[in-house]
């Protein structure tokens, strides 16, 4: 079945910034290996290491659980990250992962919301499971 | 946000507004000057995940004078002007509000209403508001 974006919850150290939050990337990828010998016509490749990133973006709230007082001072810590893709429900799909907090940005139009964006690094291993 | 709830402060702030009648709702008859505050032309649900946000726009109408009568347009521009104790964007956005996080007015399109066979000069606010989704 297709799923709606608007269930995801993401929670960051612990705090659950869902409702501030408008778009979410997260992605895992690995790193490739060239492995090609003589004798070849096609290169052949092996997997590396993973990797992955992370951000969210969403609507500024000056509350004390808002996404200021939040992210800003974890900016060069590593920190735990839980994301639920399909909200929260007994066998829904959910990614816990540690995540270097890289940039934390706050954007000021004239003639909209104050609005934010942060972007992670993931550092280690990504557990996924179903929630209980 | 509760609709009502969002028109009626909506409303009670305009009514701070000496003068000036106030409506919460579209009324049956009304004698200007006056203000009613009408239904929005949209309500945008899930701005941000699980119901954190939505958002309206909001339309307020102030009718004043006869649309021939230099006294009405005097009248309508205090309402319209961006500062002021009659400005509808002032005294709006001075406001604090229980029903809704943010209210900015944003932008004013002026026209001609008839009411009684009278054509009357009116100003129509759009109101941009946001608030809890949930």
């Amino acid at each position: 079945m297709f799923v709606h974006g608007k269930s995801t919850v993401i929670t960051v150290n612990a705090v659950d910034l869902s409702a501030f939050t408008n778009t979410s990337n997260f992605g895992r990828k690995a790193d490739k290996h060239d492995v090609t010998t003589y004798g070849k016509n096609d290169h052949v490749y092996a997997g590396g290491l993973g990797d992955g990133a992370f951000s969210m973006a969403g609507v500024y709230d000056n509350g004390v659980a808002g996404p200021r007082d939040t992210l800003e001072p974890l900016v060069g810590t590593v920190i735990t990250c839980i994301r639920k893709p399909e909200g929260t429900g007994s066998g829904l799909p959910q990614d816990s992962f540690s995540a270097l907090l890289e940039e934390y940005v706050e954007t000021n139009p004239v003639a909209d919301m104050v609005s934010w964006q942060a972007t992670f690094q993931p550092s280690d291993a990504v557990t996924s499971t179903n929630q209980a | 946000m509760d609709l009502a709830a969002v028109m009626d402060a909506v409303a009670g702030r305009i009514d701070t507004i000496t003068g000036l009648r106030v409506h919460p709702h579209p009324p049956g008859s009304l004698t200007p000057p006056a203000a009613v505050v009408s239904y929005p032309d949209e309500i945008a649900f899930d701005e941000t995940y699980v119901r954190g946000m939505d958002r309206m726009t909001l339309p307020v109408v102030v009718v004043v004078g006869k649309a021939s009568d230099r006294a009405a347009r005097d009248e309508l521009a205090a309402y319209c002007n961006g500062s002021g104790a009659r400005s509808i964007k002032a005294v709006l956005e001075s406001g604090v509000y229980t029903a809704f996080h943010t209210l900015r007015v944003m932008r004013i399109e002026f026209d001609v209403v008839t009411i009684g066979g009278t054509d009357y000069l009116a100003a129509l606010f759009d109101l941009d508001i946001s608030g809890q989704g949930a």
